[in-house]
Parts: structure tokens; sequence; C-alpha cells
């Protein structure tokens, strides 16, 4: 190791993608300005990357002597772009109507040349989720590479995809899936007090040790709470019974764990929606299927209140029966909601499109600010990945891109993309 | 004081009003007006006051310069000395005209659903023809066999009434089927009649048993016991007097849709308590066969009224239909009212034909249809005479919120704006603004002098100008 550093130092070595430094290595990028998304931009920028993760980020900060240093005062960093809303690579299995335990990973083939694609063009982390109507199941988060779908899983349980629509048949199934919920919080409610009954009869304390773990799914809401009170000091070992596969996400969702992935077209859809969740307070993203004529405008102020995330295309829709453009992404950044944008399609050129159409909506009106977190760090939160994807932080994973230029112009070329430490993309000397 | 405060929460409904507008205006007596809120439930919501317009209630009273005064979408008071509490959202109609709110009969395409099921599961809250139609001043309609509110932006309590009409066929170019609807109606009538001995032998001999019902036409018993109007579309002239005579013989009151010719048997129509569905505007000619009266009359409503038939006034097109003879959709519902004031129905009923009976027709009378204390708060606000061809709607309130504003609405902001929504720095509109004090007391009454100047809509500078030319002109 010491050997290597030293030669890297003394002469350049050409990195290509397949011959690259190991991860434990120390590596200094220095660059002309980083766009970090959560703390804003930063000049003459300096990344120490260490065992796949970014170490320290700062300007002009002071290399220690011995760690090797790329200089690139003409790149801009960015983090790797964040696509979480994706069926790249995945054949076009229909799923059935209500199977929210499904995930997609058997139908990933690792080897695929589209996620290579992808990640030349800087794609980082990829959400893929379960095709179909209704509930089809959860979205996993892969990084696109790797040979097994070991290596590429980041995460399962990314969201739960949901498809939403302003007819009956959605509404029952919103409805249905929560009253299987109530259910199962009845049946917990019942064992419960039997559990407690019986062990009052029986005094002797013979406590199940495997009950710990399984305590966490108990529903913590108001009548588990009241049988809770009757006999807290016992309740420890209580064991609730398993929960059903299709009920088990639900209760996830429930507990802030699993986050809904609304997949909406229209104002009415949301209406409809707000009527078939009722009372119940879970946290939602929204899917907005965008379409030429899009009457979201009507609900811009109720969604932002709501603090739902939205996915969307970076596209100019138009006011209804009319010619007007509407900048619908931007106007709802404006009134409050975050906003993540994908790619308008799943095509190479639709993934080669995508910063620069952001950069179309960021010329109509759209903060760059917001554009720039609707590329890594929203797509991220949306999956649950926010700890560790999507932004330059100390600490976070090194998925970076390096671009001669500003993100959202059209000239500008991806010079290079890091993915967990590695170079894998672009002719890096140091 | 305390006991005092108690006394006012259990005071009847007025008491009520008052303490909880005081509550509004002082937060200290919070703790004592949440216990007045246990007791009475129905003081909930949000209060809306709309202020200073003629307000005609649509049972024949008109109150100048009068406010209406909701609670949670229901009508509270209506009068000139209403206390308003501090909280409430108002709507200054001071120089506008407030009516209820319209109610269209047997319309299509308003009310859209976009999937399959009922309307409470994929009604669109936000569709274009919706708010076409609160432009109009439409906010009830009839879809379908489905009373419908028009609420824009919710979804909830769309659907007034299911199935309160049930349609029957009477023809008497079918003489059988005649036959057999006399048939049905008199079996039923039979029936109901050994019910109701049941009944009363009930009380003392408990062993009897319930008539069977096999063989009664569950829908005429409906109608006979009121629980649903009889539906028949008839024109002519034979049929009507047909229908006017088997609703007298089994003493049910019909709704007769069409009714071209009932001009020429209004008194019986008028004697068997029908409700006639007219569109003033339908042609027909006279059967040249036939010596006795006959064909379309522009007096058929008027005629019909004087006979003591409620009438209620239906547009020509059952939809929202922009091309072709223009003014003949459902947009135009004032104007087909006009033409029966024009064949001499007196303008009260023009309005009632509009409003509460086709209300009482569809069975939601009780919420919708006038404006009186208790029922929902729906209203418009023109700013002229409602059949009066050049008025405009300028607002629409359903269930005590403001739905449709027109100085708002892409449609309709440019449609003759008024000048006191000009943007206060253009400087044309400063000239308007002095013309418009000279013409205050003109006979269109549209300008409204103080006005909510902070909100207009974007395309407003470009229609100044012409709007400016007509005011010269």
């Amino acid at each position: 190791m010491l050997l290597r550093t030293f030669l890297s130092s003394l002469l350049p070595v050409a990195l290509a993608a397949s011959a690259l430094a190991a991860p434990a290595d120390l590596l200094a990028i220095r660059v002309g300005r980083a766009e970090t998304v959560s703390h804003g931009a930063i000049e003459h920028a300096v990344l120490l990357i260490e065992d796949g993760r970014i170490v320290t980020i700062g300007a002009d900060l002071p290399v220690e002597r011995g760690i090797p240093v790329l200089e690139r005062p003409e790149w801009t960093v960015m983090p790797g772009l964040v696509l979480p809303y994706s069926r790249l690579g995945l054949d076009g299995r229909a799923g059935a109507e209500f199977t929210p335990e499904v995930s997609p990973a058997a139908e990933v083939l690792p080897r695929i040349s589209d996620y290579r694609d992808a990640l030349e063009l800087g794609i980082t982390t990829i959400g893929l989720y379960p095709p179909g109507n209704g509930v089809p199941g959860q979205a996993i988060a892969i990084r696109p590479k790797g040979d097994t779908l070991e290596e590429m899983l980041i995460k399962e349980g990314a969201y739960l995809k949901v498809y939403f629509r302003a007819d009956a048949r959605s509404k029952k199934m919103v409805k249905d899936a929560w009253a299987k919920v109530d259910e199962y919080d009845d049946k917990v409610k019942k064992a419960k007090e039997k559990w407690t009954k019986d062990q009052e009869k029986s005094k002797s304390a013979k406590k199940p040790a495997e009950g710990e773990k399984k305590d966490e799914e108990k529903p913590a809401d108001k009548p588990a709470e009241k049988s809770g009170d009757a006999g807290k000091g016992a309740a420890k070992g209580f064991v609730p019974p398993p929960p059903d596969d299709k009920v088990r996400p639900f209760l996830r969702v429930r507990d802030g764990k699993l986050l809904p992935l609304v997949s909406i077209s229209q104002a009415a859809d949301w209406a409809h929606w707000l009527d078939a969740i009722g009372e119940r307070k879970f946290d939602f993203a929204l899917r907005v299927v965008m379409q030429r004529e899009l009457d979201l405008y009507y609900v811009l102020e109720e969604v932002a209140k709501r603090k739902c995330t939205l996915v969307m295309e970076p596209e100019i829709t138009y006011q209804i029966a009319t010619m007007r453009q509407r900048n619908l992404p931007a106007e709802f950044a404006a009134a409050g909601s975050r906003i993540v944008l994908i790619p308008r399609g799943e095509d190479l050129d639709s993934h080669a499109a995508w910063r620069v159409d952001v950069g179309d909506l960021v010329k109509n009106g759209l903060e760059r600010k917001t554009a720039l977190d609707a590329l890594t760090l929203a797509g991220a939160s949306v999956m649950g990945l926010e700890k560790d994807y999507g932004s330059l932080e100390k600490g976070k994973v090194a998925n970076l891109l390096f671009l001669d230029g500003d993100p959202f112009e059209p000239a500008t070329k991806v010079m290079a993309v890091m993915l967990d430490g590695e170079f894998v993309h672009g002719e890096v000397r140091q | 004081m305390r006991s005092a405060a108690w006394l006012f929460a259990l005071a009847p409904l007025l008491a009520g009003d008052v303490f909880a507008q005081e509550g509004g205006g002082e937060p200290p007596a919070g703790g004592e007006g949440d216990a007045a809120g246990a007791d009475a439930p129905k003081d909930e919501g949000e209060w809306f006051a709309v202020v200073g317009g003629d307000v005609y209630t649509g049972t024949g009273a008109v109150l100048r310069g009068a406010t209406v005064l909701a609670r949670g979408g229901v009508i509270r008071e209506i009068g000139h000395e209403v206390e308003i509490p501090e909280d409430a959202k108002r709507l200054d109609a001071t120089g506008l005209s407030v009516y209820p709110g319209l109610v269209a009969l047997n319309v299509r395409g308003v009310a859209n659903r976009l999937g399959a099921g009922d309307y409470a599961d994929s009604f669109d809250p936000y569709s274009q023809n919706l708010v076409l139609a609160l432009a109009a001043g439409i906010t009830t309609v009839s879809e379908g066999s489905v009373a419908l509110k028009l609420k824009r932006g919710e979804v909830k309590g769309v659907v007034m009434r299911e199935r309160f009409l049930s349609t029957l066929g009477y023809s008497t170019s079918a003489p059988r089927s005649k036959g057999e609807l006399d048939e049905k109606f008199a079996a039923a009538a039979a029936y109901l009649r050994r019910y109701r001995d049941w009944e009363e032998q009930k009380k003392t001999n408990k062993e009897l048993k319930e008539p069977p019902a096999r063989g009664v036409d569950p829908s005429i018993r409906a109608i006979l016991e009121n629980r649903t109007l009889a539906r028949f579309n008839a024109t002519t002239r034979t049929d009507l007097l047909g229908i006017a005579r088997l609703a007298q013989k089994h003493k049910f009151r019909p709704v007769i849709e069409g009714a071209v010719e009932a001009w020429t048997v209004a008194d019986e129509l008028g004697r068997a308590g029908a409700y006639a569905v007219v569109v003033p505007r339908s042609r027909r000619d006279k059967s040249e066969e036939l010596v006795r009266p006959g064909g379309s009359s522009i007096e058929n409503a008027a005629i019909l009224h004087k006979s003591g038939v409620q009438v209620a006034i239906q547009a020509s097109s059952t939809f929202i239909d922009l091309g072709g003879i223009a003014g003949r959709d459902i947009l135009h519902l004032p104007i087909e009212a006009g033409f029966a004031v024009r064949g001499g129905l007196p303008e009260q009923a023009a309005l009632e034909g509009i409003t509460i009976v086709p209300a009482r027709i569809l069975g939601v009378d009780h919420r919708v249809g006038s404006l009186e204390v208790g029922k929902d708060c729906d209203l418009i606000l023109l700013d002229g005479d409602l059949l009066h061809y050049q008025s405009l709607v300028q607002y629409t309130v359903v269930d005590g919120k403001l739905v449709y504003e027109k100085d708002k609405e892409l449609y309709y902001a440019h449609i003759r704006p008024r000048p006191s929504t000009q943007p206060a720095d253009a400087p044309e509109a400063r000239r308007d603004k002095g013309e418009e004090e000279v013409k205050a007391s003109d006979s269109e009454g549209e300008d409204k002098p103080e006005d909510k100047p902070e909100e207009k809509p974007e395309e407003k500078p470009e229609e100044k100008p012409s709007d400016g030319a007509s005011d010269e002109g």
C-alpha cells in the first residue's frame, strides 16, 4: 500500500473503470466548484474520500502530504444522480391487483448494459418499483453496478407503490387495506388480553426471550395502549400474533417505516385519495403522471399542507383546455412541497437529457437549489436513504458526478463518475 | 359571571348565536365557549357572511341591502341588522343581487364521473364543466337519477339524493300498457288499504299476519306512499290529459316532462297537483287534423302557473354545448326562464321555476332552492337581475364557501371586468373609476367601488382598453 501511494504521487497513473484504487485508500479531489445540494455550492472545493465515503469537504482545505490529490480546477462535482422511480432493466411483468409484499428484486438482471449506461450518465442510485395497478408491491434501491443482486442491492422496501385513481375500485382497495390493519390490531389486543389473564393466572414468570424483537412491530395506537395499561409490567414477554403478509406493509406504513408512493394523474385523484384515507395520519409521497394537460394547479396548497414529496417528470404542462403553459414542478416547489424530478422516459436518450430537461424548468422559474435537490437528495429521501446518499456531506457515500460545467447547461459533459469511492467512468489521471 | 354564560349557552337558537358571536370576539370567554359548543354540536364550522346585497330569497321576499349569514354551510340569519362575528368571512355584495343557487334538471356531463361506480367515488370536483356550470349560477343538478351538489374541490356530500323520481311510461298510442299502469296503481292502492287496516287491527289482535305484498309494484307503492315522485314524459294533449286523470284517480302528484301542449289542459293538470318541466322555447306545430287547440305556446308556462301547476324550467339542451345556436344549453337557464316571462309567467314564478320547483322535484327542497334560515348556503351574486340577459354571475357560493369568482376565473375574467378590480396604478383604470362615479346610478348596477383591489387576474391589463371604450360609447 505504501508503495502504491508512493508510485501514484510520482508518476501519473491512469485509473480506468476496471483498474481502481482500493476503496480503503485515501483520495483528495480538488475541483473548481462543488454543488453540495445540502449546503449550497462551494468554490475551490476539496473532498477527501476514504473507504467509499466522504470524509471531509470544504473550500481550499489543506491536503496532508502523502495523500494523492486529483487536481481538476475546471470541473464541477455534484452528488451522483438519484433516480428513485424507474423500471430500468426489468421486464414488463404486470403486477397483480393487491400484492403489497412483492419486491421487484427477482426481476433484476445484474449485468444488463442499461445499468452501465445509466452509471456513465452519473446515475448512481436507482429505485426500482414493481409494476401493476393497485398496490403492486415495494420498491428496491440499487446501485447500478455489480455481478449479483446482493452486490447491487442497497435497500429493500424503499417505498410502497400505490396506484390510485378516482374510482370505486381504488377507493375500496385503500379502505380495505386499512380495515385489515384495524382487524389485526383487534386481534393483537385480544391476544394480549388473553395473555395478560393467563399471566395473572399462572404467576410463574416464564418469559419467552425471542419476544423482544417482535415487540417493535406491536401497534402503538390507542386500543393497544389501553390494554397495555392493564398489565404494563408484565407486557414485556408478550408475542403478538404475526401479521398477514398483506397487512405487514401497511403496519409499517402506519408506523412511519414504509413510505407509500401514491400515483395520481389529476386533481380529482387527490381529492378522492384524501377521502379514502379519511382521518388516518401517515406520511406519503405522490407520483404525478405528467400529461400535456394537468389540473393539479388546483391542489398546490393542499399538497403542500400535507408535506408530500412529489415525484414527477421535468415537463411544462398546459392549463386545461388552454395554451397556457404551467411549470407545475416550480409551482409545487413554490407552494412548499418537495419535488423529485425523474427522466421523462426509461430510454438512454431520456436519461441523457434528464439534467437538461430539469435545466429547462430552471429557466422557466424553478429555483436552482430546488432543481439540484430534485435530482439527488429529494429522491434519496423518498427511498429513506437521505442519511447516506444524495448530497456531498461528511460521512455520506462517495457517489460523485464530475462535470465540466454547470449541471443544467446542455453543453456540459460528464467527465467522470465515482460510485462508492471508486471511479467507474471517465479517464482519471492524477 | 360563569352562571350567566351557562344561561346563554342553554338559551334557544338566537341567543346561542349572540353568545357564539361574542365568544368569537373575546378570547377570554374560551372556556365557557367550549361548554356551549358541547351543548350544541351544530354550532360548528366557519362563519360566512354575504353583506349588503339585494337578497332575492326565492320565497317572494326581496330584502334590499341585507345580509345573509351562514355557519358551517347552513344559513343562520337573513336580515338587515345581522350581527356578524369577527372571524366570519365576508363577501361584500354592495350593488349586487343575491339569489338562491339555480337547480338544473336532467343535465349530462356537468358532474363528471372519472371511473366506474358511484358519484361519491369518482366525482371530479375540479372539472371544467363544473366551473362553467357554477359560472352560470347552477349549484345543484340532477344527472341520471341522482341529485348532486356542485361542490368545487370537495368530494364529500356531493350526492344529495338518489332515485327520487321513478319513471313511468304512459301513452295513449299504447293502450295496453296504459291500462296495465292503471291496474298497477289500483292494485297498489288496494294493498295499501289492506296494509293500513292490518296496522289498525294489529293493535288489538297481535296474531294477525301482515297482508302479502305479492303482485304489488314496489315503485308504484313508493309513489302512493309519497316516497318517490312519478315522472312521465308526455307532449300531446291526450297523453297529458290521461296522466292528469290517472293522477287524480289514484291521488299522486305527477312530474311531467315535455308538457308542450299542457297549456290546453292546464286546469286538469292543476287539479292533479302536477309538476310540469317545460322548455319555454321548444316548438311544436299544431296537428292540422284537429280543431281543438294544440301545438306549443309561448304562454305555456304562464297558463300552467295560473292553473296551479308547479312549473320547472329546463334548457333545451341537456349538456354544456358551446356549438350550434348559442344560448340554448344549460348555461343559459335564466334566459330560458326569461322566455317564459315573455309569455306572461310572473318573474317570481320564473325564478321558482329554476330554483325551488326543480328542488322539490328532486326531493331536495328542504336543503336548496331558496334562501331561508336552516337551508344550505348555496347562493349566487349577480350584477343585475337574474333574468336579464346582460347580467353576469359575479360570485357563486356553495355550502357557505366561495367557489366561483368571475374576476379570478380564466374564462370569464376578461368579460366586462368590474372597474373596481382594475389595478390601482394603471392610469386607464383611474380614468375608469372617475367615470364610474358619475354612472353610479346606472341601471346595470355592476359597479362596486370599494372591492378588494389587492388581487386581480393576470390578463386584466389586456382587457382594459376595450372596457374603457365600451364605457365611453
